[in-house]
């Protein structure tokens, strides 16, 4: 710990002690998952776990936390039930960790909930999906995971699915399939925030003309600052202040920084020169991308990398849909100064120093998200009142508009 | 839990208020039988917890249904839930048809948001209960209480935390059938951990339709008692559902319950042989393991005179006449489900001081 603050620092830590960071993203449980099989034991956040981790309690702490969306994330190459039990196994893990460490943490559901936590002194602990497949075109799937306490779902991962295109992967459907529409349309039903990070930005737009519910981007940044198919193109963000939703903003530099995205892709194609899939972690690929790295030095993203994201995502959206979304245990590379969750501070500080009042960083960090959580719940009620719950299948959907469009 | 049941505002009751009597009155019952109107009687302090009805997957398949005015394409409804004294059931959320589904887990997923919803629409009928209190809360309050399970063993995905899922979506019980970890040769090493996890959370094994070796090892292993939601006495009726005398007695010993269902296939295609059933089990198990199983809306064939929920005072009268005491028909109908919930309720509080949630997994366990 610095002796002395900088004043920036100093402000920010002073806002965030009022207005704690919601941030929109967090992979620990899958982290715990895939190191140590959901023993959380092995792996007592409770105590530093900076060697295996970037998420433990004492750094979320000194990171300003008060709220965090747990990601329920499954691999996008599992499908059916599997990806079903495997979701429902990462809601366990989350659900455990509330358990074990409840002076720290606290279930949340609702923006109510959020701000009985904030009060208390206690992280608010939500969760979200990420990707369609965790319901296995299901709506009754969607529900049982809002009924289990997931208040997000991103429509896709890094793969299409039958319904919603990826940002990752070749135009499918073409954005959402009537199915897919349905979805959103359920979600808005039942409380469930869309979330529109990882999708084509056609399935962004369409996602947007369906909702009357305000949507979220749990960690994306901007298109127009670094172009990566993983942030908001302007037209999209320009859509919020309409829709009421928020983007929060993420740090990994291979989609924040322009460097680091050529740098990646060069990477990959090294990978895929040696016969190997760019996602590759297997010992052979770790030592191709050693060695590519010390021939080619990493490019290092900075807290002014993302700062830079948030003036523009500001601009362009407008200040009451920003936020936070950092992907931390979700990632390899950081930025500088934002190495784990303790960093939060440092890029408050760069956004003081750029001159954000504290009414704007207290949007940026808690108010934002929490009012889009509340309007979702008031959307919901709203909905309820009007319509029961849609069993809509994707045969019934999809299968029906392919028939409509053959006979035109 | 009589007690609970006294200030119940009965049928009878409601019906003194109502001075104008009706020239459209319907016919009167059948002259006056003093067994029957015991059985109604005792009914209405001791209800039929009905331990197996498919209700649900059967309403998945109607364009449209009313269960408050009646509903004659099933044969359950509200008022012949309340005509036959019925005060709890057991919605199983298998589906219809012997062929497992391709996704077990979401299809009980779709079962439990389909129950959900079907409870929510009646609320002057039905009442969710997750426990043994709740099941006598929604009585207090005149409603039918509704348990989810049993649901197959499949609908757990291998994964105790799956399992948990479930718990924490309402499901009571789970039929130990049809997996790896439990099929003809028993429990695997996995099996007896979900075993022990359903102990920790609460959850009824259900050991209808499992094989010998795998009830044998659960009633060594559990510390809960067990279900059997629809066996009758294999000694009667050979059907592979009912279960042998050995292990009638042996669920009795766990003071476990073992409900007799009014299916034709398992008892016989007279009312006196699922009164033939419920006598058997009572002496070979005892008075305190029987009880009752509808089957209905499962498509089963019921003996005749037991066509729907409504007909239970006809099978507890022929019951009366027969020699059961009051005492033995509470029990039957309410007494020993009710202490089989709370019997597994208090283990899991045991349990859970003394073990954090399993997390175990099927692969290290069962390579």
């Amino acid at each position: 710990m610095a002796t002395s603050l900088s004043p920036a620092l100093e402000r920010a830590r002073a806002v965030l002690a009022d207005f704690p960071v919601v941030d929109g993203h967090n992979d620990l449980p899958w982290a715990l998952r895939e190191q140590v099989a959901y023993d959380i034991d092995a792996r007592d956040i409770a105590v530093d776990q900076s060697a295996h981790l970037h998420t433990d309690l004492a750094r979320l702490r000194a990171g300003g936390v008060g709220a965090q969306f747990w990601s329920v994330y499954v691999r996008s190459d599992m499908a059916g039930d599997v990806a079903v039990s495997a979701t429902l196994e990462q809601i366990d893990c989350v659900q455990q960790l509330i358990e074990r460490y409840p002076d720290t943490l606290r279930r949340a559901l609702t923006a109510a909930d959020m701000e009985t936590a904030r009060a208390e002194g206690r992280i608010a602990s939500l969760m979200g999906a990420e990707g369609g497949h965790s319901i296995n075109n299901s709506l009754a799937t969607l529900r049982a995971l809002h009924a289990l306490g997931v208040r997000y779902m991103t429509l896709t991962h890094n793969d299409n699915i039958a319904w919603a295109d990826s940002a990752t992967d070749d135009p499918g459907v073409g954005g959402l399939s009537p199915f897919g529409h349905e979805v959103v349309r359920e979600m808005n039903r039942t409380g469930m925030l869309v979330d529109l990070s990882h999708v084509a930005a056609t399935t962004m737009r369409a996602a947007l003309d369906t909702s009357v519910a305000p949507v979220i981007f749990s960690h994306s940044s901007s298109r127009a600052v670094c172009d990566h198919p993983r942030n908001i193109p302007d037209d999209v963000l320009e859509r919020l202040s309409a829709n009421g939703g928020v983007a929060m903003a993420t740090f990994v530099p291979k989609f924040v920084l322009q460097a680091a995205v050529d740098w990646t892709a060069a990477a990959d194609d090294n990978l895929r020169a040696h016969g190997l899939h760019h996602l590759d972690t297997s010992p052979e690929a770790m030592k191709l991308h050693r060695a590519f790295e010390e021939a080619h030095p990493r490019p290092v993203a900075t807290v002014s990398t993302v700062a830079d994201h948030l003036d523009h995502m500001r601009e362009v959206a407008g200040i009451d849909h920003v936020g936070i979304g950092g992907d931390y245990d979700g990632t390899a590379f950081l930025p500088e100064g934002l190495g784990d969750v303790s960093g939060y501070p440092n890029l408050i500080a760069e956004l003081v120093d750029r001159g954000w009042s504290d009414a704007d960083l207290a949007k940026l960090t808690w108010r934002n998200a929490v009012r889009v959580l509340g309007a979702a719940e008031d959307v919901a009620r709203d909905e309820q009142s009007r319509r029961g719950p849609s069993n809509a299948t994707l045969a019934q959907l999809d299968q029906q508009d392919q028939l409509d469009r053959l006979s035109d | 839990m009589a007690e609970l049941q006294e200030e119940l505002i009965t049928a009878a009751e409601t019906g003194e208020l109502d001075e104008l009597s009706s020239p459209t009155e319907e016919a009167p019952e059948p002259p006056a039988d003093d067994a029957l109107t015991r059985a109604r009687a005792l009914l209405t302090h001791h209800p039929v917890a009905d331990g197996y009805c498919g209700l649900p997957a059967t309403l998945r398949t109607l364009p449209w249904y009313d269960l408050e005015l009646g509903e004659t394409s099933v044969d359950t409804d509200i008022p012949r839930l309340r005509d036959g004294g019925v005060g709890a059931l057991l919605w199983t959320l298998r589906l219809p048809g012997a062929a497992a589904p391709e996704h077990p887990v979401t299809a009980v997923l779709e079962q439990l948001d389909l129950a959900r919803h079907v409870v929510a629409e009646y609320p002057e009928g039905l009442r969710l209960a997750r426990s043994a209190s709740e099941a006598c809360d929604a009585r207090a309050y005149g409603r039918v209480a509704v348990l989810m399970g049993p649901a197959p063993a499949s609908a757990a995905g291998d994964s105790l935390a799956t399992l948990r899922a479930l718990y924490a979506l309402g499901v009571r019980l789970l039929t130990l059938s049809g997996t790896s970890w439990a099929g003809e040769a028993g429990l695997t090493r996995f099996g007896e951990e979900v075993v022990r996890e359903m102990n920790r959370l609460g959850v009824l094994a259900d050991l209808t339709g499992a094989s010998a070796r795998t009830a044998r090892r659960v009633l060594e292993i559990t510390k809960a008692p067990v279900i059997l939601t629809h066996s009758g006495a294999h000694a009667l009726n050979g059907h592979p559902d009912n279960v042998p005398d050995d292990l009638l007695a042996e669920v009795g010993a766990n003071t476990g319950v073992c409900l007799v269902p009014c299916s034709a296939e398992h008892t016989g295609p007279a009312l006196g042989d699922v009164a033939d059933h419920l006598d058997h089990v009572r002496r070979v198990a005892g008075a305190r393991a029987v009880g009752l199983a509808g089957t209905y809306d499962t498509g089963a064939v019921h003996p005749e005179g037991l066509a729907d929920v409504s007909r239970y005072p006809y099978l507890l009268a022929e019951l009366i006449e027969r020699g059961w005491t009051e005492t033995e028909l509470a029990l039957l109908t309410w007494g020993n489900v009710q202490r089989v919930l709370q019997g597994t309720e208090f283990a899991a509080r045991a349990a859970a001081l003394r073990r954090p949630p399993s997390t175990a997994r099927i692969e290290p366990l069962d390579a």
